[in-house]
């Protein structure tokens, strides 16, 4: 071919740096353009989250949950809250599940509006961004019309939640929804269709199946891959069982299966998705149950672990929590999906030009507070 | 010619009194300060105005007051001011390991590429600095002094990045001089003239003598010759060697207060200079489009910076709404698209003149 | 795809079955490279499968088919202990598999291949403290054919923390074990790159084991250890 090969440079991008959603650092060897070889740089939002949650108690540690992953705290929150109502073998009433199920997928469609609108950023479409957090807005407002805040919220406890539904919450939420399905028609063809951006990131970064479950990738990212595999289907907890949806699969529409495009476009489709399930929970939400039925007045689950598995739009959040029955945990590990995708990323981009990594990085949606912990 | 007037004008007025030499130079300065202050006070509308057009693009308010005296102004419209005021009182820094004299003389090369250019611009029917006879390749020529200046800031800033977006930049400048300059030879060729004021004068008599109305491989050439500007002045999508995204600020990574502003407010005027070459080379300079209507030396100027004008907006617009090409993507573009269709205009356009002898 | 991309692909993956690397590496398109390489993981993906099948078959009679029922431990408690003997360590348990650390990687080796198990994605490593001086390392598996999973337990005494590495087998273990590492202290022998992930490389101790002291300094900042009266 006639290659030249040039003195190979190490650069360092980050940890200050706007295109790395969060403070991290990727060491780079390259050679010109061509990148040989990604090492990442972890630990800056270290924070002891483990080893705080061995010296609290068992609700103390919800509002710690919440900050790992801060956009997308419901999720999170209710991951902690399945696997210690497992633990102790509490049933909680449906119009509580129900509600979760409506928070969680409020919350999902919140996160991917940000995920998405931050790739496009990353690759110089300034206006989609905006777009999209003036509608991720509308469902903050909504959440803090709830609970009272913003990006934290602390909402699901064990055995309940901690404030009911306001009065007006149903309205404000059907009414959000009206106005927001033909919005996302809109970001596709602005973004999703858009020449550049299709030759940006069609083909680029492809991750084939058997790559993404060695690494451990799951979520959006695995789905992109052509792997069927959801936790909300397969592996069915809370009232999701009752609940009709699709789950989007990446077929390689732009480009091959698995590639950045894909990763997108899976994100997209699962919002259109959520906003389905919004819609039937609200339809099938009993209307009235206490919250604060079934919490017990004092957590103090029995000797024993357990390894429960919720599906976070990142993908797949695993607790473990092993109990010596006093109510500070003995030991609580959270398995963060972004972990395990940012594991995956020099695999995937080796090889590739400068401005692909950003691309292929902004497409994993990674968030450093749950990398970190 | 302004020139040439002023010196008349103040020799009639001071024969006696100053040389002949020095009364030629100050009628030399005297425009060129005009064309100071014009760019000054372009800027301040450019920048103003990009704030506008974004916010409007994007859903957002954009710059707000309540009124004189209170935050910026009714409208926002001391924003600008308020920004220049702060670029301007920003602390100097440059880097220790940086090469001085180098760093130092970037900014200032790229200025100077943009201003001189402007002396040939033609802002009326004899408002123009000076009427060379080489007019559009004088532009052309002189619009390649910001290569040297971005190579000049990244290298000099002695950092990975900066010269990352200066190698970028320089590479993507001036492979897009090419189609640019090709699609002007179609104007040249069809006025017959490198003079701005003749190429102008050769479209008079209302819209449809505009030159891109004369031909259909003329508006070919046009949107060939606007894209290959965009890219020239380092405008979104185009914008790599500036990216924030990817190299944080690329060449100008190093550079703060005035220095940066220097090369914004180049870029800007930049913009001004090929949007105006544009406007005169295709769309008939300062011709009104119903002849008779509006015609007179002083609409002239106004017809001129609408539409410049209504092509800086099209750059506005065009920014905020594409992503960005990657590098490689961008030279294909140039070399494997533009190149081949300038050539096939001009060859267009000479046939067809030649077969239907209009 | 057009023909001639696909039989470029196809003579690439072929050749590179055969052991010539530079065949895919070769292609100048990084396009078609990087859809040869994903052709070449599923070629390879659909070897092994043969030739498992006909290794296991003939002892196919007294090994325990796996189903999807929830007697999965019990089913693999046996199997493992029907192919490697002395690899149980201890009393038997009915939602785990306690191991003993020697045996461990070509377990993790038989765990991963073998038709009925088949437990192609590792989900979680947790690193434990067990007190009076034992570590004991968990592993949650699960497979995305069956769809079942178990967990193994391993334990080692804190003097002599060695455990077989797996991040050669389940790629994901790379990291996970590195923060384990990182938190515990417990050695993963043959991992090609064991450092710290989440803390500093030249900070001192294992944070999560129950008796850890904050060191005094870390590079000259202090590191505060009464935490009260901070407002």
């Amino acid at each position: 071919m006639g290659v030249v090969h040039g003195q190979e440079m190490v650069l360092n991008i980050g940890p200050q740096h706007p295109a790395t959603h969060g403070v991290l650092r990727l060491q780079v060897k390259t050679d010109g353009e061509v990148i040989s070889e990604i090492t990442p740089y972890l630990g800056y939002l270290h924070r002891c989250f483990e080893k705080h949650c061995e010296n609290v108690s068992y609700e103390q540690v919800i509002p710690f949950t919440d900050r790992c992953d801060y956009l997308a705290s419901m999720t999170m929150n209710f991951g902690y809250v399945v696997a210690m109502e497992q633990l102790m073998d509490i049933k909680v009433n449906d119009r509580v599940e129900y509600i979760r199920v409506i928070m969680a997928e409020l919350q999902r469609i919140a996160s991917h509006l940000l995920a998405i609108g931050v790739f496009g950023l990353d690759l110089g479409a300034f206006t989609p961004f905006l777009h999209m957090l003036r509608d991720r807005e509308r469902i903050i407002d909504l959440f803090e019309m709830t609970c009272g805040a913003r990006l934290l919220y602390n909402y699901m406890w064990v055995g309940g939640l901690s404030h009911d539904l306001p009065k007006g919450f149903v309205e404000a939420t059907l009414n959000f929804l009206d106005y927001f399905e033909p919005k996302v028609d809109e970001f596709e063809n602005l973004l999703g269709h858009n020449k550049i951006f299709v030759e940006r990131t069609a083909d680029i970064g492809i991750m084939p199946a058997e790559v993404a479950i060695n690494y451990g990738v799951t979520g959006p990212n695995l789905r992109a891959s052509g792997v069927n595999w959801d936790l909300r289907k397969d592996n069915p907890y809370s009232v999701y069982s009752k609940l009709d949806f699709n789950v989007p699969v990446g077929k390689g529409i732009k480009g091959t299966v698995g590639d950045s495009w894909d990763r997108f476009y899976v994100r997209l489709q699962e919002i259109r998705e959520s906003v389905k399930i919004v819609r039937q929970a609200i339809d099938q939400l009993p209307k009235d149950g206490d919250v604060h039925q079934s919490m017990p007045k004092k957590i103090r689950p029995p000797k024993g672990s357990i390894y429960s598995r919720t599906e976070s739009p990142r993908g797949d959040l695993g607790y473990y929590i092993e109990s010596d029955g006093s109510d500070t945990p003995y030991r609580l590990k959270m398995r963060s999906p972004a972990f395990t995708a940012l594991g995956v990323l020099n695999e995937i981009a080796g090889g590739w030009l400068m401005s692909d990594v950003l691309a292929i990085l902004g497409s994993l949606d990674i968030v450093l507070g749950e990398i970190d912990r | 010619m302004t020139v040439d007037f002023i010196f008349e004008f103040l020799s009639g007025l001071l024969d006696g009194f100053i040389s002949s030499n020095s009364l030629l130079i100050i009628s030399m300065l005297v425009p060129c300060l005009a064309i100071f202050g014009f760019i000054t006070v372009y800027a301040l509308v450019v920048i103003y105005a990009e704030l506008k057009v974004s916010s409007f693009i994007q859903d957002k308010v954009g710059p707000m007051g309540q009124g004189v005296g209170l935050h910026a102004g009714k409208w926002g419209l001391l924003q600008p001011i308020a920004d220049a005021l702060k670029l301007l009182l920003k602390e100097d820094i440059i880097p220790s390991s940086a090469d001085r004299p180098l760093f130092i003389l970037a900014p200032f090369m790229i200025f100077i590429g943009a201003f001189i250019s402007f002396i040939a611009i033609p802002f009326g029917e004899s408002i123009i600095v000076t009427d060379l006879n080489i007019g559009i390749f004088y532009i052309l020529g002189v619009g390649s002094i910001a290569v040297l200046s971005l190579i000049l800031a990244g290298w000099a800033s002695n950092n990975k990045w900066s010269l990352y977006g200066g190698m970028r930049s320089a590479a993507q400048i001036v492979s897009y001089e090419i189609p640019a300059g090709l699609s002007l030879i179609v104007v040249i060729m069809l006025a017959g003239t490198l003079n701005m004021q003749d190429i102008i004068k050769y479209q008079a008599g209302g819209i449809f003598n505009w030159i891109i109305f004369d031909n259909p491989f003329v508006p070919i050439a046009f949107v060939v010759y606007f894209i290959s500007a965009i890219a020239e002045t380092n405008r979104t999508p185009f914008d790599l060697p500036e990216s924030e995204s990817e190299l944080v600020a690329g060449f100008a990574t190093e550079y703060s207060g005035m220095r940066y502003a220097f090369f914004f407010l180049s870029e800007y005027a930049n913009m001004f200079v090929v949007s105006a070459v544009a406007a005169a080379g295709f769309l008939g300079g300062w011709h009104s489009p119903i002849q008779g209507f509006m015609d007179s030396p002083a609409w002239g100027v106004f017809w001129m910076i609408n539409k410049t004008g209504f092509l800086i907006f099209v750059m506005i617009w065009l920014r905020w709404t594409l992503p960005r090409l990657r590098v490689d993507q961008l030279m294909n573009v140039c070399w494997k698209v533009f190149l081949p269709l300038a050539l096939i205009n001009i060859f267009g356009v000479a046939i067809w003149t030649v077969v239907f002898n209009s | 795809m057009s023909e001639d991309l696909q039989k470029l692909i196809d003579e690439a993956v072929k050749k590179a079955l055969a052991g010539d690397d530079e065949a895919i590496n070769g292609i100048e398109d990084r396009v078609t490279r990087a859809k040869a390489k994903a052709a070449l993981v599923k070629a390879k993906r659909e070897q092994p499968n043969a030739s498992e099948k006909s290794s296991t078959s003939e002892s196919n009679e007294e090994q325990p088919a796996v189903e999807n029922s929830e007697n999965v431990t019990s089913k693999i408690t046996k199997m493992l202990d029907y192919k490697f003997s002395d690899c149980l360590d201890g009393e038997l348990h009915s939602d785990f598999i306690q191991l003993k650390p020697e045996y461990w990687f070509e377990i993790a080796k038989f765990l991963k291949e073998d038709p009925d198990a088949y437990f192609d994605s590792l989900q979680c490593n947790t690193g434990f403290d067990l007190g009076d001086g034992m570590l004991e390392s968990r592993y949650n598996l699960h497979s995305m054919k069956h769809l079942h999973s178990i967990e193994i337990r391993i334990k080692v005494n804190i003097d002599n923390p060695d455990i077989p590495s797996v991040e050669s087998i389940w790629r994901v273990a790379d990291w996970f074990e590195r923060e384990t590492y990182d938190m515990f202290g417990i050695n993963f022998t043959g991992h090609r790159d064991l450092r710290r992930i989440l803390l500093p490389e030249d900070w001192d101790g294992w944070p999560l084991r129950k008796d850890y002291e904050e060191q005094e300094t870390y590079h000259g900042i202090v590191v505060p250890k009464v935490k009260e009266g901070w407002e």
